[in-house]
């Protein structure tokens, strides 16, 4: 299946939309024994007990165990904070342990592949409500820190289509409407995240803010960073500035970008934002939207961009949504067509078990029935091995 | 487990007509609340051990209820009532007692999420505590739960009793069932009213769940108050007759 895809992309680049299958992609041992001896092995820990701290894909023998994030990392890797309940989790534990899936390993060991002179390759992540497609979204994030690239990461873009406080009528087109609020909120988590790129990355344009401000060209892209966060007015339109210098010079290598979106159906969707006549707008009237859109383009090369859907925040979509069809709508699908879908589904059985583990590993099931079989099977019976549901049962056992 | 049919209430009410129950006519008891099932309905068994016990493991009077069991009548087990191996009829009932207006599903999720709470809380004071600290501490939100209940139970109460035109109250035994009751009744009252109006109920229940755990807080104040009280009417005592 998937190995079909990537051998058709080379060789007609005639992509038919239809034709991509949903199962989710089976490593083929062939592929999985070419990419072990290019990824270096960890040693696997016996049971689910945290292994090392590199999240670097292992080969099959680490699936279903979970690896740890040292918790110094998580304010500069994710400073905009995890989801809530994965963060309540960190917060009990005092450690970040997430387990290592198939669809997160597949997506590394494509990020590994990458061929950084060809357009940069989109994988959509997608599956039922609870299956951890965010969490996987967050692992490729880790290992792309890890592995020093640029990370743009939007945790959740349905956060920007609705319940925003202060809109503003763009300065730059008379069409389009600011998000101060949620503009500099993203820009502060991007300079934490990624402080050391802002001083060697120059610009290629000189910028007029207003009539006495401007940045200069040749100067580093941390000042216009610092322009959005001083003057909140203009932080939409430093994002959209930051968005298109980075997607320029990817191309250069001088570093590898990674772009990363949760909910990218947003972009696509419905907002419940009013103008002033009080009619509702579309998403493309917002300026962030739509220089994230220009963003997940793949016109450009020098690293990939990894989307994760999400029913759960969006707007106007049935609640049994999950397929990419669905979800992004017509406009949306053909945006971001040609993709990689990468099916997320729930707990296989070792990983089920691995997971339990875990838990009684950290003392977390605490009822003295919890421990039995019967326990389990109940568990298992009542979650459906579906990894947020688990989760949540396990929180009051 | 054949519980009475009806329950009986105390002093004098109009004697109701039509009754069917097991408990034998008193003087000054009359049937209150009764049940729509005849006295031969025998109460659903839903643990899944009795029945999986092999034939050869049965006792002569297990032999016989099973028998029994096939040919006589049997309740409709409650909705609420499950065959998990997490069932609780504690927490089933304090649920039931906390639920508003038949919201059951509202009741049940603030009890996980206060069951949730608990563990948090105390999950954080066991990380931040030393090594010998950590055996004393109780992490089983059940566990808590259960003792904390216990220890709210008052053990003597008052009851009042019309004498000479005037009511006194009287210190009485409780039997088991109104002790828990009453634990739970304050409980509830307790997070209800007289906490602040924009805290969630969870993060109140935990708050006092830990709090009666320890033997402290406002809910074992109002047992020991009933205590006093029943203790300052000690005279009174012979006024009760049974």
């Amino acid at each position: 299946m998937l190995k079909r895809v990537t051998r058709l992309v080379p060789r007609a680049c005639q992509l038919d939309p239809g034709h991509f299958l949903h199962g989710g992609p089976q490593a083929p041992q062939s592929l999985a024994a070419r990419l072990d001896d290019q990824v270096p092995d960890e040693n696997p820990r016996a049971g689910s007990h945290p292994s090392e701290d590199d999240p670097a894909g292992a080969g099959e023998q680490r699936e279903g165990r979970h690896y740890r994030i040292p918790l110094q990392d998580l304010p500069t890797v994710f400073p905009h904070g995890l989801p809530r309940r994965f963060s309540l989790q960190v917060r009990t534990f005092n450690e970040a342990c997430l387990m290592v899936r198939r669809p997160a390993l597949e997506l590394l060991r494509h990020l590994d592949d990458t061929n950084f002179a060809h357009p940069a390759v989109r994988y959509v992540l997608y599956g039922e409500k609870g299956t951890g497609k965010t969490l996987s979204l967050c692992h490729v994030v880790h290992f792309c820190a890890k592995r020093d690239w640029l990370i743009v990461h939007v945790p959740d873009a349905h956060l920007w289509v609705k319940s925003s406080r202060g809109l503003l009528r763009s300065a730059y087109s008379r069409r389009r409407f600011d998000q101060p609020v949620e503009a500099a909120n993203w820009l502060k988590s991007f300079k934490t995240a990624n402080e050391r790129f802002l001083s060697q990355i120059k610009i290629q344009e000189t910028y007029m803010w207003n009539k006495r401000e401007s940045t200069e060209k040749g100067r580093p892209l941390g000042e216009v960073v610092e322009q959005g966060l001083t003057r909140v007015k203009n932080a939409t339109d430093a994002v959209g500035i930051v968005l298109k210098e980075l997607k320029s010079q990817s191309c250069s290598g001088a570093f590898r970008l990674l772009v990363a979106v949760d909910g990218v159906n947003a972009l696509w969707g419905r907002t419940t934002l009013k103008r002033e006549d009080k009619s509702l707008m579309a998403p493309e009237e917002l300026a962030l939207v739509h220089s994230l859109r220009k963003m997940v383009r793949n016109d450009w090369h020098g690293g990939a961009v990894v989307l994760a859907l999400s029913q759960t925040g969006s707007l106007f979509t049935p609640r049994m949504a999950c397929l990419p069809q669905e979800l992004l709508g017509k406009e949306g699908f053909d945006a971001l067509d040609p993709f990689v879908p990468i099916l997320v589904s729930n707990y296989s059985p070792e990983e089920f078990e691995s997971c339990i583990q875990y838990y009684l590993e950290n003392s977390w099931l605490q009822h003295e029935k919890a421990h039995t079989e019967e326990g389990k099977k109940e568990l298992l019976f009542l979650s459906d091995a579906n990894p947020g549901q688990l989760e949540r049962l396990c929180a009051y056992l | 487990m054949a519980a009475p049919a009806g329950k009986v209430a105390r002093g004098w009410s109009v004697l109701a007509l039509g009754l069917r129950s097991a408990v034998p006519r008193l003087p000054g008891l009359t049937q209150v609340r009764w049940s729509r099932y005849s006295p031969e309905y025998r109460d659903p068994q839903t643990d899944k051990e009795y029945y999986r016990k092999p034939l050869a493991e049965l006792t002569e009077e297990e032999k016989c209820e099973q028998e029994l069991r096939k040919t006589q009548l049997i309740k409709a087990a409650p909705a609420a009532k499950t065959s998990s191996v997490f069932e609780d009829p504690v927490i089933s009932k304090f649920i039931n007692m906390m639920m508003k207006g038949g919201n059951k599903v509202l009741a049940r999720s603030l009890m996980t999420q206060t069951l949730e709470a608990v563990k948090r809380k105390q999950f954080e004071k066991y990380h931040a505590a030393s090594a010998e600290e950590q055996a004393t501490i109780e992490r089983n939100p059940y566990t808590i739960f259960h003792q904390a209940l216990k220890n709210c139970e008052p053990v003597i109460g008052l009851v009042p009793i019309l004498r000479g035109g005037h009511f006194y109250q009287v210190p009485v035994p409780l039997p088991a069932r109104r002790r828990r009751f009453l634990a739970m009744k304050w409980m509830i009252t307790e997070c209800r009213e007289k906490k602040h109006r924009r805290t969630l109920m969870p993060e109140k229940l935990s708050h006092e769940l830990l709090e009666a755990f320890h033997n402290q807080g406002p809910v074992i104040k109002k047992k020991h108050d009933m205590h006093k009280m029943a203790e300052a009417n000690r005279a009174l005592a012979h006024y009760r007759w049974w």
